[in-house]
């Protein structure tokens, strides 16, 4: 089964098409690299099967579940508890991290699991601390984010995510806020969720940690998936003359 | 180079105006410019008549004695409390407003008597009040440092007076008389005591509905007050009178106001100058000690009315807030038109309209317990709308991406706001808090529009009292030591606060 399934969905600001006619699966385990240039319209994609943005039309399901169905060509969303279960099954780790700056790092972590799973709290703190190690954050539960540096929030950030338990994680661009020797050690992060067979999507600049992490690439522009396959096939061979143009561009700013 | 030129025009425009003002202000103290300080709200002697000029009795006299002298009379209105203050810097030449000679011999130069007055009661025609002995229980309305104040509670008060006071359920000080009557007809008050002259002349311009007890309280004489030692002017304005009396010009105005019955005005009258060495009773640091105690219990009604206006308006304002930023347009609307009444008129007024309000619109009889109520819900209206103000910007500099982390981590709206946006809110506005709490400290003193009794107004009736000025200091002393103790916590928390970047 799918974890995600989205159909034909679309998006418009204003006058503004942002998103045209967009259909994406992802299975289980399956690691998904999104490229493309800005403007392409794939942050507003991941921001709609986040639900952070409603989409205008078409329908998405998460492990089963409709969470967005279709009547007379327009979305329709689910009710607001069906939302809230369903919301369960996904997180998103954001460009800059958004952590709370009032709360600990431990805290940042329990404290979702705790209000709203309602976790035991020192089972919570256990997981937590867990997590932290598996982070090489271990020394840091007590600090506040401001005392992180990028590279380290990204961590918790993502250690936020998981402790959440969810089935697929959605990473909004993870490294772009990072300078690049802090880059690396969010992608080793990802690695080797990727090698727990985590399910992923990630958008990213990174084109040879797109090449070596995932299972699928898919190339964005102008609103559509010009072009998706497996990483040798999208990167080292685009059929599509948009991909090969920007892939040369980013390329050989490198 | 034209707009350059167009401000330097008016600036010089401005400076002519300011200067010419300033000189305009110099010329006031010349010798041929008269000034007569009178309280503008006590008719017939003196008061703001229909057309918006300043008419009365006295202020005919003054004007009178000015033409005689070849002065010219100027006018000049002054808060009744401070009329010492006035005297003393020379900013008006004397007190001429109904102003009684008796208690105060020591304190003033005085011509001889003009008018003789008696203190008496007031009730509402519909009150079971008849006689002095049945005010016994009841909430007794007199003006502040008045001549009825003083025939009921000063040290030269009869035995009889000082009972009958006793026996009061209350005795509530009021800034004018036309706060006295609001009061009395709205039922906040009982009676009132004051000016038999002054009654009689409220009763008929308020069209009836008023009753004089038969039983007085003190029988007493208007004079015209001079700085102390100012004898010389004193005997110009003195010669000026008998003149007119003489000429039959003092009756001829007495009759004109209604009250050629009070005149007591005679050649044949001495002055009662007391010499310049009065009231140096007790000593300097024994006063101070004296005046200090007696702030410190109205420094008690003002924290109070601190504590309970952020008790109250902080709460009430984040409700505000939430109202202002409602999705349901006109919810916000209606919490806009409240913002911008709220921050839009004086404070003042709209203490005036919590306690008056009930009764003018609605007949609501007033109770004096509503009084200190009334202050509460009024500081509580207004400070809650400047929170809710402030609460609306510290909660739109929380940082969007928090919302929509605590979105994604399934945390419901109300968690969110407490649990994520609340505690980033709070460090936002301590600074804008901190500010709007000092400025509480200061404006407890506007209690006073509704005679309550707090630290400022007990400082001008203490310093009315005793011809001084220092109740005031130290009432500021007193203050300052507060916002100093305000300004530490809010210090400490807002250090508290900052346990993260």
């Amino acid at each position: 089964m799918d974890l995600l399934e989205v159909k034909n969905i679309r998006k418009s600001f204003g006058e503004l098409e942002v998103l045209k006619d967009i259909s994406l699966s992802v299975a289980e385990n399956e690691v998904i690299s999104i490229i493309g240039p800005s403007g392409s319209g794939k942050s507003t994609f991941l921001r709609c099967i986040s639900m952070l943005e409603t989409v205008d039309g078409g329908t998405m399901s998460y492990c089963g579940e409709a969470a967005v169905t279709e009547k007379d060509g327009k979305s329709v969303y689910a009710d607001k508890k069906t939302l809230e279960h369903i919301k369960s099954y996904f997180s998103l780790v954001f460009q800059n991290f958004n952590l709370f700056p009032h709360y600990s790092v431990l805290k940042n972590i329990t404290d979702a699991p705790i209000h709203v799973r309602k976790k035991d709290k020192t089972e919570a703190e256990k997981e937590a601390r867990a997590l932290l190690e598996k982070m090489g954050l271990a020394d840091k539960a007590d600090n506040y984010p401001y005392q992180l540096s990028g590279g380290q929030q990204q961590r918790i950030a993502i250690a936020r995510a998981l402790a959440m338990e969810p089935k697929m994680i959605f990473f909004d661009e993870p490294t772009s806020a990072l300078d690049p020797e802090l880059t690396a050690e969010i992608l080793k992060v990802l690695k080797e969720l990727a090698a727990e067979k985590m399910t992923m999507v990630i958008i990213t600049h990174e084109i040879d940690f797109a090449r070596s992490v995932s299972d699928r690439v898919i190339f964005m522009d102008g609103g559509v998936i010009v072009e998706q396959g497996k990483p040798g096939d999208v990167i080292d061979n685009p059929s599509n003359e948009r991909t090969k143009a920007f892939l040369r561009k980013i390329q050989s700013a490198e | 180079m034209k707009r350059w030129m167009k401000i330097l025009a008016a600036a010089a425009v401005a400076a002519a105006v300011a200067i010419s003002s300033a000189i305009g202000c110099f010329a006031s103290s010349e010798d041929d410019v008269f000034i007569v300080g009178f309280d503008a709200e006590f008719p017939p002697y003196g008061y703001k008549d229909d057309n918006g000029e300043y008419v009365g009795f006295d202020l005919d006299l003054a004007e009178e004695v000015c033409q005689r002298n070849g002065w010219i009379l100027k006018k000049q209105p002054i808060e009744w409390n401070s009329k010492d203050m006035e005297l003393n810097s020379g900013s008006i030449d004397c007190i001429w407003n109904g102003f009684t000679m008796n208690g105060r011999e020591d304190k003033y130069t005085w011509s001889t008597p003009y008018v003789d007055n008696s203190q008496v009661v007031i009730v509402r025609s519909d009150s079971d009040v008849t006689e002095l002995s049945q005010l016994a229980g009841k909430i007794v309305a007199v003006q502040s440092d008045s001549s009825a104040l003083a025939a009921l509670t000063s040290d030269d008060a009869t035995d009889e007076n000082k009972a009958l006071c006793a026996s009061f359920k209350e005795l509530q000080q009021v800034g004018d008389y036309n706060s006295a009557f609001l009061n009395l007809e709205s039922g906040a008050v009982d009676a009132i005591c004051m000016d038999i002259g002054v009654a009689n002349y409220e009763i008929e311009s308020r069209g009836g509905g008023y009753t004089v007890l038969d039983e007085r309280l003190s029988s007493e004489q208007y004079a015209i007050g001079f700085r102390l030692g100012n004898t010389g002017l004193r005997d110009k304005v003195q010669t000026a009178l008998l003149e007119m009396l003489a000429d039959g010009t003092f009756y001829d105005i007495a009759e004109k106001w209604g009250l050629e019955d009070s005149v007591c005005l005679s050649a044949d009258d001495t002055y009662i100058d007391a010499g310049t060495t009065a009231a140096e009773k007790d000593s300097f640091l024994a006063r101070m000690g004296d005046i200090s105690l007696q702030l410190l219990k109205g420094l008690l009604t003002s924290l109070s009315i601190f504590f309970l206006t952020l008790l109250f308006s902080m709460p009430l304002g984040l409700l505000i807030c939430f109202g202002r930023m409602s999705k349901f347009a006109p919810l916000r609307w209606l919490i806009k038109l409240y913002i911008s009444i709220m921050r839009g008129t004086p404070l003042m007024l709209q203490l005036l309209v919590v306690f008056f309000g009930p009764y003018y619109l609605f007949g609501v009889q007033l109770t004096s317990d509503y009084r200190f109520y009334a202050v509460i819900i009024g500081f509580s209206l207004n400070y809650a709308a400047y929170f809710a103000e402030i609460y609306r910007s510290g909660i739109q500099a929380v940082p969007k991406g928090q919302y929509e982390a605590s979105a994604i981590l399934g945390y419901s709206k109300t968690q969110t706001f407490f649990r994520i946006v609340f505690p980033q809110m709070v460090k936002n506005i301590i600074p804008s808090v901190t500010n709007e709490v000092i400025t509480l400290v200061k404006d407890t003193s506007l209690a006073f529009a509704l005679s309550c009794t707090e630290m400022f107004t007990l400082a001008k009736q203490i310093s009315a009292a005793q011809t001084t000025i220092m109740p005031l200091f130290i009432a500021g002393v007193f203050y300052y030591i507060f916002n100093f103790i305000v300004a530490f916590v809010m210090e400490r928390i807002e250090k508290k606060l900052n346990y993260y970047a």
